[in-house]
C-alpha cells in the first residue's frame, strides 16, 4: 500500500465527510466521469486533490459550505474507528488538542467570514491550481467547469478511496512489514502536524519573490500554493484558511500571515546573517566529544601488565618476521588510541609493540605491469607470423619421422683461467698467490661473519637466560623454565666455545696474511725487483678506548660468572656424588671396623673363622676426595688468557687488510738475467682448452698467451647441439711452450648441470685442477712438483703442483620461446636422476643433489631450524614429508581439483564397465574386437568370456608356450614374428587412415581419342565394327564392389574345374619280375638321360581295354566339401562349376580383414573305386553291392589371400603328388610321348586346370603407398622414381621394383639383399664334386623354410622384405624371402643368378631365381624347390618383368614376357633397360645382408622327440575324425613304413616307389594297401592336421579296415625341419 | 557412466573475406571424460564457393563419450584456413564453442577471430599471405586472460550438432 495514497485517502475522507450530504446528488450523476477521470489520474493525484479541496470553499457556494460547516463537522470530531482502536494514548491526546484548536478556528472563521464574504480573494485563491493544472495536465479551456469537475471527482474519489482503505484494513489488519499502515499513516499525518508548516510558507515566500505572478496573491497562495498536506487539510476543515492558520502556525508565521493580509511582500521576507559559530566554540564543544590520540611514544610500562619486562623474541633466536613498515608517530598514534579504547592490552604482544604479521608487502609487484609492456608478454597468447605455406603431406605416422630427435643445447661459457700455481712462478708468485688465497679466504670470512653472529647469539642468548631466570610473570611451568635455561645454559657453553674459536681463526688469518706480506715485502728487498703488483695495506680503524675496554671487560666479567655458575654447578653435583659416596665408605668403614670386632671375636671364639673375614675381599672403596671449589680468581686468570689470545686487546685498533694491485712491477731491463728468462719463457707459453663432451672432443678454446699474471682469458661459450643426454663433460687444459710441444696439464670434469640451471641464470663456478706433472726450469720459475724453499740454506723446502682454477658455467641453452633445450628425462640413465625427479621439493629450496630424505630430516632436527621461518617452509613440508613414513613425495599435481567431489562414479567404476571397454576396444581396433558388431546397451548383456581371450593374449605376451608348437625354438621365433606383427600393425594403422585424392573420389578418365594407351572412345568405337564372334565368347569386366557393406552370404568363391592331365593310373598287382629294372636308376642318370627314360618299364603292361582310373575332384574350402562328378581316364574333363559361400572373419569384410584370411582352398583328387563286396557270388543276379572307396591321387592348394589379391585365378596347375603313390603309375601313351617328348622332359607330374574367381569381384586392397623413411640417397631415390616412372610409362603392366621395405620399416634399395651368402656346410658336403646335386639340394633347403605371405602375416599392410638372417630366424617368409636366399645361396656357389620378378599361377607377383648354367637357363621356384627350364611349357611363371642382380636391375623392355619367348641377355640394351648405366654408374651400395650365415646343428633328440610327438597327435586325430568307427593301427606296417621315410628323404622322394613297393608286397603280402607319404615343411602342427585330413584316408567305413601313421623329421641346420608322413590304410585281402 | 553421443556436421562456414576455405576442428573435454570412439579432430575438405559466399563442408563429427562428471563438457575449437591461388594456406580465424547440453539437434553459429599482429604483421598480410598465428593453440579454448589480444573479426562456422545423452538422469543431471 502507498503509504502516500493512505494518507491522501485520509485526508479526503475528511473532506468527503463534509460535503457528504450535499454531494450525493452530483456524485452520482458524474460518478461515470470521475471513474474515467480516476483512472487517468497519476498516483500524485493527492496534491490536485488537496488543491481542488482547498479550492471549493471558495468558489462556488463558499456560504454554503460555511454554513453548513457545524453541521458538517460533526462527524468529524469522532475519528475512524478503525484507526482509532489502535492509536495510542500519546495521538490521541494529540488530536485532543487539535481538536480544541480547530474548534477555535471554526468559531473564529465564522465569525471573519460573516464580515468578509465580498471580498475577491476565494477567486484568487484557485490561481495557485490552476498553476497546477497547467503544469501537470496542460491548460484547460475551461477552468470553472473543470474546477467543479475536479471537485466532484476528488470527493468521490477520495470516498472511493477511502472505502477501499477501510476495506483493506479490514481484510488485512496488518499490511506486511515494511508498509505502513493505515493507522500508522494517519499516526504520522497528525503526529507531524506542529512543526511542519513554517517550511511551505518559506517555500511560497520563495516563490513569489522570484514569482511571476500577482504579488498580491502572494500571501494567499503562500500557504495553500505550499501543496502542504496538513496545511490544506486545514484550509480544507476551516473553510476560511487566514484565520485557521493564524493561530495554527508559530507566532512568528502567524505574524507574517497577518502581515500577509498587507500586500506588501516585503515584510514577509527577513534577512538573517549567516549562522556561525565560532571556530573556538566548536573546537571547545569537540572537544568534549572527540579525542585526539597523542602521536608520542607511550611507555613501554603502559603497554604490558603490570611488572612485566618487555620480551623480544628475536633476541633469544626465534623468528619474529619482518614487521610491515609503519611510520613511528602512526604508531604512536594507534597504540594511543588502543591504550585509551581497550585497556585490556590484548593489542600488544610481549615486546610492548603492537601485535603485527609479518609484513604482507611483496618486494615486488605480482601483478603483470599493464600496458607498459608490449602484449606478447605473455607466453600463452604470444603470436608468431608465418607464412603461408603450402601444404605439405607429412608422414608423421610413418615410422621414425614420428618422434624426431629434438636438437637439445648445451651452453659451456669458459671465461677463464687462473694458475694457482705454475712452474713460471718466481719464489715472489709464489708468496703472492698464497697471500691471495689467504686474503680471499679473509675475504669469505669476513662476509661470513662468523664471529660476530656467535657474538650476537651469545648475548642473545644470556638475555634469555636473564628473562628466564627471573621472569616477571610465571607463563610457563617452573620446570619448563628450568629445562629451559638449562638447554640455553648448555647452547651458552657451545656458543661460546665456538666464538672463541671463530675470533681465534680470523686472529691467525690476519696474523699469518701480515706474515706473509712481511716475508713477500723482504723478498722484494732482497731480490731487488718486483713481480708482482700485490700490495697489501692494513687499514687501522680507530676504536674508542673506554668504551671497548668496557665491552672488553663486560664479556670477560661475563664469561667468568657463567665459568663460576658451571664450575658451582659442577662442584654441586661433585659434592653430592662425593657426599653420596663418602656416606657409602663411611657405612662400609663402620662395617669393617663392626666385622673387625667380630673378627677379632671370632678369632678369639673360633680361630678358624676366616671365611667372614673374605666377605669383602676386594670391595675396599676408596676414600672419596671431596671436591675442591674452584677459585674465581683462578677462572678469571683462564678466561683472560683465553681472551689475550683470541681477542682484539681493548683499545687496539681493527686491523682491515686491504689487497690491492696497484703496485709497480720492475720493468724487465732492471731485472737480473734469470729474471728476464723467466718472463720471457712465461710469455712463449699459452693455454687452451679442449671441451670434451662424453670423451669426445667437440670443441676448444683459442690458444692464449699466459700472462704475467698467470691469469687466461677465454670469454668464449660454446653451444652443444646434443641429441642425448650427456654423460659427462670434461675439460682439458693444454699447455703449448713456443711452437713445439703440447702438453695436457689437467683435465677438469665439469658436472652435468640440472635441468633447471639455463643460460643467463647459471652462475659461473670455479672448478679447480691440478696437474702432476715435473718440470725443472733453469732460471727464476719454482718449477712444478720441484722441491724449492725461500730460506738461504735451502731448508723448510717447498714442493708445490701445478693447479689453477678453471671459471666456467654450464647450462642449458633456452628455445625461442623460452623452453630449454634439454633432453628428455627418459633418455636421462636411470637411478642416476630418478631420485632427483621424484623429489621436487629440494629443488624448489633451491639446493641440488640431496637425495637422502632422512638424513635431511636428521639434519634439520638437529640444526633446529625455526619452523616458523617461511624461508625454511618447503623445507620443513619436506621434511614432515619424509619424516611421516615412507620418503614420498608425489610426483603429480591435481590439475582438475574438486573433479573427484563433483564426479558421478569413481573412475575405478568407469574402467570396470564392460560396455566401454568394448567400446574403447572396437575402436582401438585391437584384433579381437576389431569388427566386434552391436555392443549391448547394457553392462548385464556382455558376458565375461569375451574378454577372455584378450586377457590371455595379453597375460601370455612374454609368456612363451609350447602347447601349439611343440618344439621351442619355434615358439620363440612365434612369439617374436608377433610382436614383430603387432608393432607392424601398429605402425601402419594410423597410416592406413590416411587418405590420397584417388581415395575418395573416382574420377572417370575423360574419353581421348588420340591417346593409344587409354583411348577408351578410339578403341570402343573400333570395336563396334568388329565382328561378332558367338563361338568365342570373352570374359567380360565385372563391376568391382567394394567390400564395406556386404555381409555373410555375399560373397561366393567360384571355382570352376575344367580338366586335368596325366591323373596317375591304377596299376594292377605288379609281378616281381619288374623291379630289379627300375631300382637300379640313380639320382644322376635321370638327368642325364630322362627324356624317354620312363616309357620302357612302363608300356609293357599298360592293359588296352580296362578303365585304368576314375577321377573326381573334391573342393575343399572353409570347410565346405564339394565335389565334381566321376569321370573317366587318365585325362579326365569335368567343366564344372563349384560354389562355396565365403565368410570372412568376425564378419567383416574390410579389405584388411580379407586380405588377413588365411584359409586356403584344398583341391584333391581322388580315384573312385568300386570293390564288390558281394559275400556270395549266387547274389550276383539279383543285386549289385559294391562299395565305393576313394583314393587319394594329389592336391593343388591354393590360398585365398591369393585368389583375393589377383581376382581371379586361371591357368594349368601341377597337381601336388605324393612321391609314392601306391597301386598307381603313370599312363605312359606312346604315341602321346613321343610326340612331347621335349615339352615333358623336365616336367613329369599331373596337371589340372582351374578357374577359380570370386563373386561378385571385390576390390583388391592396395599396400601402403606411403613414402618411407630412407637411408639412400636422396639423388638414387630420385633415380628410382624416375625408372620406375619410366617403366610404367613404356609397360604399365609389368612390375617394376627398384626399393622395398626392410622389417623396421624403411625404404631399401633391392640389390643390397643379394649378396653372395654361405649356404649350411653339411649341404655342401653332400655332393662336393656335382654342383648341379647340390644347387637342387640347396634349393630344397630354401623350400624347407615354410611359406608364410607378409599380406598375412603383416594383415595385407604392406610387403616387408627382411633379410636373409632375420628370415632364418624367423623361419617364415614368402617368396621374395625364399628367392633372396636361394640368390644368394646361388651367388655363393659361383652360378651367375637372378632374381625373377614376375607372375606366376597361382602366386600371382612373386620372385624366382633365374640362374645360367653351361648353356642355358634355369628358372627355379624358390618356394617348392623346383626348377624348369626356359623352354618348359609348365613352367608356372608366367610372365617375367624385370631382374634384380646384385649390382644392377634390368627391366624387360621386350615386346613378350612369356619366359618361353624372352631372351635373358641382359647386356643386350635394347631388350634389358638397366637401372645403372653409364649416366648413373653403380654407386657400389653395401648390402643390408650379414657378413656370413651362422647355422646351428639342430638338435637331433628335439627333433626326434617331435617326431614322436607329432606321430601322437596325428594318431589321436585319426581316431577323433572316425567317431564312429573302430580305429585299429597296424603296428608292423608302422614300423615298416618308418624305415622307408628316411630313405625317401635322402633321395628327395624321387624313384624309389618300386623298391617301396616291392619291401612292402614282402612284408604285407594279403593286405589291401592304400597310402602315400605326405611331405611338407614344419611350421606348425596345424598345417599337418590339415594335411592329413585333406586325403581323406581316415574316410573309409571298411569294417575292418586297420591304419598306419608313421612321422619322420629329418633336421636340416638352423632348426629347418623336414616332415614326412606317411599315412596308409590297409584291409586284409580275403 | 554417463553417456554422450555427438553427432553432427560442420555445415560451413560464411561471413571470410576470404574464398577457399578449409576447416581444422577439434574436440576437447575435461579429464571426466572418456571417448569411447569416433575422432577427436579432423580437418575439412577445401571448398571454393561458386554461388555465395558461405562455403560447405559438410564434415561429419561423430563421437561417443563416456563421462564420471559434468566437468570439462566437451568443447569444440575451429582453426578456419584459406587457401589462396598458390595453394598455400593460411589462419582465416579461430573459433570455439560448447558442444550443447541438451539433446536434440542444434543449429550452432560459432564466430571466429584471428589476432591482428602489428601492422606490419597486417601489412605482410595483406601483401604476401599469412599471417600472424596463436603459437598455443589451445588459448583458443583456454580461459586465459586474452585482453592483450588484438584480435580482427573472421566470420562464422555453422554447425549442426545432435547430441544423444545417456544415464545423466540417473546421476541427477536433467536434461
Amino acid at each position: 500500500m502507498n503509504p502516500r495514497e493512505e494518507k491522501v485517502s485520509i485526508i479526503t475522507e475528511e473532506s468527503t465527510a463534509n460535503d457528504e450530504d450535499a454531494e450525493v446528488g452530483r456524485r452520482e450523476k458524474s460518478s461515470k466521469v470521475q471513474r474515467q477521470q480516476r483512472k487517468k489520474q497519476p498516483p500524485r493525484a493527492d496534491s490536485e486533490e488537496m488543491v481542488t479541496g482547498k479550492a471549493q470553499p471558495g468558489q462556488e457556494e463558499p456560504e454554503m459550505h460555511l454554513l453548513s460547516m457545524p453541521a458538517r463537522r460533526g462527524p468529524r470530531s469522532l475519528p475512524p474507528i478503525p484507526s482509532m482502536s489502535r492509536t495510542g494514548f500519546a495521538e490521541f491526546s494529540m488530536r485532543e488538542r487539535l481538536r480544541e484548536k480547530l474548534q477555535a478556528a471554526r468559531s473564529k472563521a465564522e465569525s471573519a467570514l460573516l464580515q468578509e464574504i465580498p471580498t475577491p480573494r476565494p477567486r484568487r485563491l484557485r490561481s495557485p491550481s490552476e498553476k497546477e493544472l497547467e503544469t501537470e495536465f496542460g491548460p484547460e479551456p475551461c477552468k470553472e467547469s473543470q474546477a467543479t469537475s475536479h471537485r466532484n471527482d476528488s470527493q468521490s474519489y477520495s470516498r472511493v478511496k477511502f472505502h477501499d482503505a477501510v476495506q483493506k484494513i479490514k481484510s488485512k489488519p496488518q499490511a506486511p512489514p515494511g508498509f505502513p499502515s493505515a493507522e500508522e499513516a494517519y499516526n504520522f499525518f497528525t503526529f507531524s502536524f506542529d512543526p511542519e508548516p513554517e517550511e511551505p510558507t518559506v517555500k511560497a515566500r520563495a516563490k513569489n519573490r522570484d514569482g511571476t505572478h500577482q504579488e498580491e496573491e502572494g500571501e494567499e497562495e503562500s500557504p495553500a500554493g505550499g501543496m502542504n498536506k496538513m496545511v490544506l487539510n486545514v484550509i480544507a476543515r476551516a473553510g476560511t484558511p487566514q484565520k485557521d492558520e493564524e493561530e495554527l502556525l508559530g507566532s512568528q508565521d502567524a505574524k507574517d500571515f497577518l502581515l500577509g493580509l498587507d500586500p506588501a511582500p516585503d515584510e514577509f521576507v527577513v534577512v538573517r546573517p549567516a549562522e556561525y559559530e565560532g571556530t573556538h566554540t566548536w573546537l571547545e564543544k569537540e572537544k568534549e566529544l572527540l579525542f585526539f590520540p597523542s602521536r608520542r611514544a607511550v611507555p613501554t610500562w603502559k603497554k604490558l601488565p603490570e611488572n612485566v619486562q618487555p620480551r623480544f623474541l628475536e633476541d633469544e633466536g626465534l623468528y619474529t618476521g619482518a614487521r610491515p613498515e609503519v611510520a613511528r608517530a602512526q604508531q604512536n598514534v594507534v597504540e594511543n588510541r588502543l591504550l585509551r579504547q581497550e585497556p585490556e592490552r590484548k593489542w600488544f604482544g610481549d615486546d610492548g609493540r603492537i601485535l603485527a604479521l609479518p609484513s604482507p608487502i611483496k618486494p615486488f609487484s605480482s601483478r603483470p605491469r599493464p600496458l607498459a609492456q608490449e602484449p606478447s608478454a605473455q607466453a600463452g597468447l604470444e603470436t608468431h607470423y608465418k607464412k603461408a605455406v603450402k601444404y605439405v603431406h607429412r608422414t608423421q605416422h610413418v615410422v621414425g619421422s614420428a618422434d624426431p630427435p629434438g636438437s637439445f643445447q648445451l651452453d659451456i661459457d669458459i671465461s677463464g683461467l687462473i694458475f694457482t700455481h705454475h712452474p713460471c712462478f718466481s719464489r715472489e708468485h709464489v708468496l703472492a698467490a698464497k697471500l691471495a688465497q689467504l686474503y680471499d679466504q679473509y675475504l669469505a670470512r669476513h662476509q661470513r661473519s662468523k664471529a660476530k653472529f656467535l657474538t650476537d647469539k651469545l648475548q642473545a642468548l644470556r638475555n634469555a637466560v636473564q628473562t628466564g631466570l627471573y621472569p616477571e610473570k610465571p607463563h610457563q611451568s617452573l620446570d619448563a623454565t628450568q629445562k629451559t635455561i638449562k638447554e640455553y645454559k648448555s647452547e651458552i657453553r657451545e656458543t661460546r666455545k665456538l666464538r672463541d674459536a671463530e675470533q681465534e681463526k680470523d686472529r691467525t688469518l690476519l696474523k699469518t696474511i701480515v706474515k706473509v706480506w712481511k716475508e713477500m715485502k723482504s723478498l722484494r728487498e732482497f731480490q731487488r725487483f718486483t713481480n708482482t703488483p700485490l700490495k697489501l695495506v692494513l687499514r687501522k680503524e680507530k676504536v674508542d678506548q673506554k668504551a671497548d675496554e668496557e665491552a672488553y671487560e663486560a664479556e670477560i666479567q661475563a664469561e667468568i660468572s657463567e665459568l663460576m655458575e658451571e664450575h658451582t654447578e659442577e662442584y654441586e653435583q661433585r659434592l653430592g656424588e662425593y657426599r653420596a659416596s663418602y656416606q657409602q665408605w663411611k657405612a662400609w668403614k663402620k662395617a669393617q671396623q663392626k666385622a673387625k670386632k667380630k673378627k677379632k671375636k671370632q678369632a678369639e671364639e673360633h680361630p678358624e673363622g676366616e671365611a667372614e673375614e673374605e666377605l669383602y675381599p676386594g670391595e675396599e672403596p676408596v676414600k672419596p676426595i671431596p671436591p675442591e671449589l674452584l677459585d674465581h680468581a683462578v677462572l678469571e686468570q683462564q678466561a683472560r688468557e683465553r681472551a689475550a689470545h683470541s681477542r682484539r686487546r681493548p683499545g687496539e685498533p681493527v686491523l682491515l687488510p686491504e689487497l690491492s694491485l696497484t703496485g709497480s712491477v720492475t720493468p724487465d731491463d732492471q731485472c737480473p738475467r734469470a729474471e728476464v728468462l723467466r718472463r720471457e719463457d712465461v710469455k712463449r707459453r699459452s693455454v687452451y682448452l679442449k671441451v670434451l663432451f662424453n670423451s669426445k672432443e667437440v670443441s676448444r678454446t683459442v690458444s692464449r698467451q699466459l700472462g704475467a699474471d698467470f691469469c687466461v682469458h677465454f670469454g668464449q661459450i660454446f653451444n652443444l647441439q646434443i641429441f642425448n643426454w650427456p654423460e659427462s663433460l670434461t675439460l682439458q687444459v693444454y699447455e703449448t711452450v713456443g711452437h713445439s710441444s703440447t702438453t695436457l696439464l689437467a683435465e677438469v670434469f665439469l658436472p652435468i648441470p640440472e635441468t633447471t640451471t639455463v643460460t643467463r641464470r647459471a652462475p659461473v663456478e670455479e672448478v679447480e685442477f691440478s696437474s702432476s706433472q715435473h718440470v725443472t726450469l733453469d732460471h727464476e720459475g719454482v718449477g712444478s712438483g720441484v722441491p724449492f724453499s725461500f730460506e738461504a740454506d735451502g731448508s723448510n723446502q717447498l714442493i708445490l703442483m701445478t693447479s689453477g682454477r678453471v671459471s666456467h658455467s654450464v647450462a642449458w641453452a633456452t628455445g625461442d620461446n623460452g623452453t630449454p633445450l634439454i633432453p628428455p628425462p627418459s633418455q636421462q640413465s636411470l637411478g642416476f636422476r630418478s631420485a632427483l625427479k621424484r623429489a621436487d621439493a629440494i629443488s624448489s629450496i633451491g639446493t641440488s643433489g640431496l637425495t637422502d630424505m632422512k638424513k635431511l630430516a636428521k639434519w634439520a632436527a638437529e640444526s633446529k631450524l625455526d619452523p616458523n621461518d617461511p624461508n625454511n617452509a618447503p623445507l620443513m613440508q619436506l621434511i614432515s614429508i619424509a619424516t611421516s613414513g615412507e620418503s614420498y613425495v608425489p610426483d603429480f599435481f591435481r590439475l582438475e581439483q574438486l573433479q573427484q567431489e563433483f564426479n558421478f562414479v569413481t573412475s575405478e567404476e568407469l574402467n570396470r564397465s564392460k560396455r566401454f571397454r568394448l567400446l574403447c576396444l572396437r575402436s582401438q581396433e585391437v584384433p579381437e574386437f576389431r569388427n566386434y558388431k552391436q555392443i549391448p546397451a547394457y553392462d548385464r548383456e556382455i558376458l565375461e568370456k569375451v574378454f577372455q581371450d584378450y586377457e590371455k593374449r595379453l597375460r601370455d605376451k612374454s609368456v612363451i608356450e609350447t602347447k601349439d608348437h611343440i618344439d621351442t625354438h619355434r615358439a620363440i621365433v612365434a612369439k617374436y614374428l608377433q610382436q614383430v606383427r603387432e608393432s607392424v600393425v601398429n605402425r601402419f594403422l594410423i597410416a592406413k587412415h590416411h587418405f590420397l585424392l584417388s581415395d575418395l573420389v573416382v574420377e572417370e578418365e575423360v574419353p581421348n581419342m588420340s591417346s593409344e594407351g587409354s583411348g577408351i572412345l578410339g578403341l570402343s568405337l573400333f570395336k563396334l565394327a568388329e565382328q561378332k564372334r558367338p563361338l568365342r565368347p570373352r570374359r567380360k569386366g565385372r563391376k568391382k564392389v567394394t567390400a564395406q557393406n556386404l555381409s555373410d552370404g555375399d560373397i561366393k568363391l567360384l571355382v570352376n574345374i575344367c580338366r586335368a592331365y596325366d591323373i596317375p593310373v591304377r596299376k594292377p598287382p605288379a609281378s616281381k619280375s619288374q623291379q630289379p629294372a627300375r631300382s637300379s636308376r640313380t639320382f644322376s642318370d635321370r638327368h642325364a638321360a630322362s627324356p624317354g627314360a620312363h616309357s620302357p618299364p612302363h608300356s609293357p603292361d599298360t592293359p588296352l581295354s580296362q578303365v585304368s582310373v576314375r577321377p573326381f575332384v573334391e573342393v575343399s574350402f572353409q570347410r565346405t566339401i564339394c565335389h565334381t562328378t566321376t569321370a573317366e581316364g587318365p585325362n579326365p574333363s569335368w567343366n564344372e562349376e563349384l560354389e562355396f559361400p565365403f565368410r570372412a572373419p568376425n564378419g567383416d569384410y574390410s579389405t584388411a580383414s580379407l586380405q588377413s584370411v588365411k584359409d586356403d582352398v584344398f583341391i584333391n583328387i581322388f580315384d573312385e573305386v568300386l570293390h564288390d563286396i558281394l559275400e556270395d557270388d549266387r547274389e550276383r543276379g539279383s543285386g549289385i553291392h559294391t562299395r565305393i572307396e576313394r583314393h587319394w591321387l594329389g592336391c593343388v592348394k591354393i590360398p585365398f589371400s591369393t585368389i583375393y589379391s589377383q581376382a581371379r585365378i586361371d591357368g594349368t596347375f601341377k597337381i601336388n603328388t605324393p612321391p609314392v603313390l601306391l597301386g598307381y603309375s603313370k599312363e605312359r601313351n606312346v604315341l602321346l610321348e613321343r610326340g612331347l617328348d621335349s615339352v615333358r622332359s623336365l616336367s613329369e607330374g599331373s596337371y589340372l586346370t582351374l578357374f577359380i574367381t570370386i563373386e561378385p569381384q571385390l576390390v583388391p586392397g592396395e599396400s601402403v603407398r606411403e613414402k618411407f623413411d630412407s637411408q639412400e640417397d636422396e639423388k638414387l631415390l630420385q633415380a628410382t622414381e624416375k625408372f620406375q616412372a619410366e617403366c610404367a610409362l613404356k609397360f604399365p603392366t609389368r612390375q617394376c621394383l627398384t626399393t622395398v621395405t626392410d622389417i623396421s620399416g624403411k625404404t631399401v634399395f633391392v640389390t643390397r639383399y643379394l649378396k653372395p651368402l654361405n649356404p649350411p656346410e653339411e649341404l655342401l658336403n653332400v655332393y662336393p664334386n656335382n654342383p648341379q646335386a647340390t644347387a637342387e639340394l640347396v634349393a630344397r633347403y630354401v623350400s624347407l623354410i615354410p611359406f608364410l605371405p607378409d599380406t598375412v602375416s603383416f594383415a595385407g599392410i604392406c610387403d616387408l622384405w627382411s633379410t636373409s638372417d632375420q628370415f632364418l630366424d624367423l623361419l617364415a617368409g614368402d617368396e621374395e624371402e625364399h628367392a633372396v636366399l636361394l640368390c644368394d645361396y646361388f651367388l655363393f656357389l659361383g652360378k651367375k643368378a637372378w632374381l625373377v620378378m614376375g607372375n606366376a599361377i597361382p602366386e600371382g607377383p612373386t620372385a624366382y631365381v633365374l640362374t645360367w648354367e653351361q648353356n642355358h637357363y634355369l628358372i627355379w621356384n624358390p618356394c617348392s624347390g623346383h626348377f624348369y627350364a626356359q623352354f618348359d611349357t609348365f613352367c608356372p611363371l608366367k610372365s617375367v618383368s624385370c631382374l634384380i642382380g646384385p649390382d644392377n636391375i634390368w627391366f624387360n623392355i621386350q615386346q613378350y614376357d612369356s619366359p618361353l619367348r624372352i631372351n635373358f641377355d641382359v647386356t643386350k640394351p635394347k631388350l634389358w633397360k638397366s637401372f645403372f648405366s653409364r649416366s648413373l654408374p653403380y654407386p657400389g651400395l653395401s648390402s643390408v645382408q650379414p657378413e656370413e650365415l651362422i647355422y646351428q646343428r639342430t638338435d637331433k633328440a628335439a627333433a626326434a622327440e617331435l617326431q614322436d610327438r607329432i606321430e601322437k597327435m596325428l594318431k589321436e586325430k585319426i581316431m577323433d575324425w572316425r567317431p564312429r568307427h573302430l580305429t585299429r593301427w597296424n603296428r608292423h606296417c608302422t614300423s615298416t613304413l618308418r624305415h622307408f621315410l628316411p630313405l625317401l628323404e635322402r633321395s628327395q622322394g624321387e624313384d624309389v616307389e618300386d623298391e617301396h613297393r616291392a619291401e612292402l608286397q614282402k612284408q604285407l603280402g594279403d593286405y589291401r594297401f592304400s597310402g602315400f607319404p605326405l611331405h611338407m615343411p614344419y611350421s606348425e602342427v596345424k598345417p599337418l592336421i590339415e594335411a592329413v585330413y585333406s586325403t581323406g584316408v581316415h574316410n573309409t567305413d571298411v569294417p575292418n579296415v586297420e591304419f598306419a601313421l608313421a612321422v619322420y623329421i629329418h633336421p636340416y641346420p638352423k632348426n629347418v625341419l623336414s616332415v614326412w608322413i606317411y599315412v596308409a590304410s590297409l584291409i586284409r585281402n580275403r | 557412466m554417463a553417456e554422450a553421443h555427438v553427432i553432427g556436421q560442420i555445415i560451413g562456414a560464411t561471413g571470410f573475406s576470404e574464398s577457399s576455405l578449409f576447416c581444422k576442428w577439434g574436440i576437447h573435454t575435461g579429464a571426466a571424460w572418456k571417448l569411447l570412439s569416433g575422432v577427436r579432430e579432423g580437418q575439412t575438405q577445401v571448398d571454393t564457393p561458386q554461388v555465395g559466399d558461405m562455403a560447405y563442408w559438410c564434415h561429419p563429427i561423430d563421437l561417443h563419450f563416456a563421462t564420471k562428471g559434468l566437468q570439462g563438457w566437451p568443447r569444440l575449437h575451429l582453426q578456419v584456413w584459406s587457401q589462396d591461388s598458390f595453394g598455400r594456406c593460411q589462419l582465416a580465424g579461430y573459433g570455439f564453442c560448447h558442444v550443447p547440453s541438451s539433446p536434440g539437434t542444434h543449429q550452432l553459429d560459432c564466430p571466429t577471430w584471428r589476432p591482428l599482429g602489428s601492422w606490419r604483421e597486417q601489412l605482410a598480410r595483406a601483401f604476401v599471405g599469412g599471417g600472424p598465428q596463436l603459437l598455443h593453440a589451445d588459448t583458443i579454448y583456454s580461459g586465459a586472460d586474452r585482453y592483450r589480444l588484438h584480435t580482427a573479426a573472421g566470420g562464422t562456422v555453422r554447425l549442426e550438432l545432435g547430441l544423444l545423452l545417456r544415464h545423466f538422469d540417473r546421476y541427477g543431471v536433467e536434461c
